[in-house]
């Protein structure tokens, strides 16, 4: 109950709704009563903080229930681009071998677009580029390209409009050598 | 003050055959084996740290620890094995055996507890090893096994049942633990739609259209679905209010059935129309489980154990004359 509560709170005060604006500051502080009564504002290494966090997560309640709302959120999409020493690009997306781990991407590329620290979605994008690296060793550069795809209405479907792109943010890494377990 | 607490232990332990249990057991051991059969492909892809791979557990592991050094993960299995020579591949494998192989003994019911106990672990394990790559399926699988671990099993189609001569639980106990997971499906849903009814795009069906278009989820083409755009605002609307609504409607009489075959009729759609098949396999399993057990294949032998329980109980009349809560 109180992680639910806690989760809806901060929905409501950090994402549009049909409330009024000015009522976030009361989410917000409903939000923090909450987060205080599962421990969060204890210090990280507070023992009865670690161990009320371990059983939410061990019985599956650290999450509340917010599924597509109060909003569906928007499209992500992340392309790679591989530089070679050549001078030759190519463009790749990332591949997984089922539908089911697709399904999980999606998810990833959503944690990506919130990721607010910019040093974390720096190093998870750096972990994505290298798994890339790791399939096309010969590329010392890639760029990998995140952005949104704003999904069109229906009204707007009717009159061909297909949505668009937008780029949020890019990162350039470059590799050298070779990735281990490669010949 | 006396008639309160009677009501109230009345409500928390009503007498209850042990349908419910078997349910959520048999479908959550079929939604792990499912989970690992799904995965198997990409299972050492998603864990090594050594192979090439979509993203590595290595970060999604120090982000846990951040939050607690307690959450299960796979490092764990991997750093225990290392200490007997085995390495990282080969402990990913036995990991996926040992997880499909505590599904099914989970499934049969042999070793049940022990069995329900092992999935749980290493299906948290493995879910928060890739935390970046989990969705709600993976906490409603969560949800469902802890449920079991806790539950008083065996239950009575159970393989430790018959086999292993295990006795039956006290019913108050199936009561009670059937009584949690109904209040929290009840807050579920209850959330789930408030948090629904607050963007405007579900008064409008806009968030039906943009989940429904959404890829992954776009199994239907969007020329197919403006065919229908007159109804996705009473859809939308629909499922607000059946989520909001679940905890008053569902505990009803009256309106129990209908409300049960309409939400698992949303969770089939969802899982047909958006590909989502794991999260409706485990959203109809609890919901049974908590609240259609009575209207399951054996009717008549859940009655019967009804009045058996009935009679040895402790609230007699309220069992008996339909006062009680279920």
């Amino acid at each position: 109950m109180t992680v639910c509560l806690r989760d809806t709170f901060s929905i409501f005060a950090t994402t549009p709704t049909v409330f009024p604006a000015k009522a976030n500051k009361f989410w917000l502080g409903g939000e923090q009563v909450a987060a205080t009564l599962i421990g969060q504002r204890l210090d990280d290494s507070n023992w009865l903080r670690n161990g009320i966090t371990a059983y939410l997560h061990g019985s599956g309640i650290e999450a509340g229930y917010g599924f597509f709302a109060p909003n569906v959120p928007a499209n992500y999409k992340l392309v790679f681009e591989l530089r070679y020493p050549d001078g030759r690009s190519e463009y790749e997306i990332p591949r997984v071998s089922s539908a089911a781990t697709g399904l999980r991407f999606a998810g990833l590329l959503d944690q990506l677009a919130e990721v607010s620290f910019t040093p974390l979605r720096e190093t998870m994008m750096k972990i994505l580029a290298y798994s890339v690296w790791q399939e096309h060793p010969d590329a010392n550069i890639i760029r990998a390209y995140f952005g949104r795809a704003r999904l069109p209405t229906p009204a707007e479907f009717e009159r061909g409009d297909k949505g668009a792109y937008d780029l949020l943010f890019a990162y350039d890494f470059t590799f050298r050598g070779r990735p281990p377990n490669t010949p | 003050m006396r008639n309160a607490s009677q009501r109230l232990e009345e409500f928390f332990f009503p007498p209850e055959p042990d349908t419910w249990l078997r349910i959520l057991r048999t479908g959550v051991a079929l939604q792990v084996i499912i989970y690992c059969l799904s995965l198997r492909a990409d299972w050492h892809g998603l864990f090594s740290l050594d192979r090439a791979g979509l993203i590595k557990r290595d970060l999604a592991e120090a982000m846990l620890s951040a939050q607690s050094h307690y959450i299960p993960r796979l490092g764990w299995l991997v750093d225990f094995a290392s200490r007997f020579g085995v390495g990282e591949q080969t402990a990913l494998t036995l990991t996926w055996w040992g997880l499909l192989s505590a599904a099914f003994m989970l499934l049969i019911g042999l070793f049940s507890r022990e069995a329900a106990i092992a999935t749980l672990f290493l299906h948290l394990c493995a879910v928060k090893s890739t935390s970046g790559l989990t969705y709600g399926v993976d906490n409603f699988t969560s949800i469902g096994l802890f449920y079991l671990m806790i539950a008083p099993l065996p239950d009575r189609w159970a393989a430790d049942s018959w086999l292993r001569n295990r006795s039956r639980k006290d019913n108050h106990l199936q009561g009670f633990h059937r009584r949690i997971l109904q209040l929290h499906l009840c807050l579920i849903y209850f959330f789930s739609g408030i948090t629904k009814c607050a963007g405007a795009g579900w008064w409008n069906g806009t968030s039906i259209w943009n989940a429904l278009i959404r890829p992954p989820f776009n199994l239907l083409s969007p020329e197919t679905l403006i065919a229908w755009k007159h109804l996705f605002p009473i859809l939308s609307i629909s499922v607000c209010l059946l989520e909001t609504a679940y905890p008053f409607f569902i505990w009803l009489r009256k309106t129990r059935v209908l409300w049960l075959v309409a939400v698992m009729t949303m969770h089939l759609a969802i899982g047909l129309a958006m590909g989502l098949y794991l999260f409706a396999l485990v959203m109809i399993t609890l919901n049974i489980a908590a609240f259609g057990a009575e209207f399951s294949f054996i009717t008549t032998e859940t009655n019967a154990t009804r009045k058996v329980a009935a009679s040895t109980s402790r609230f007699d009349r309220a069992a008996i004359d339909g006062t009680g809560y279920l």
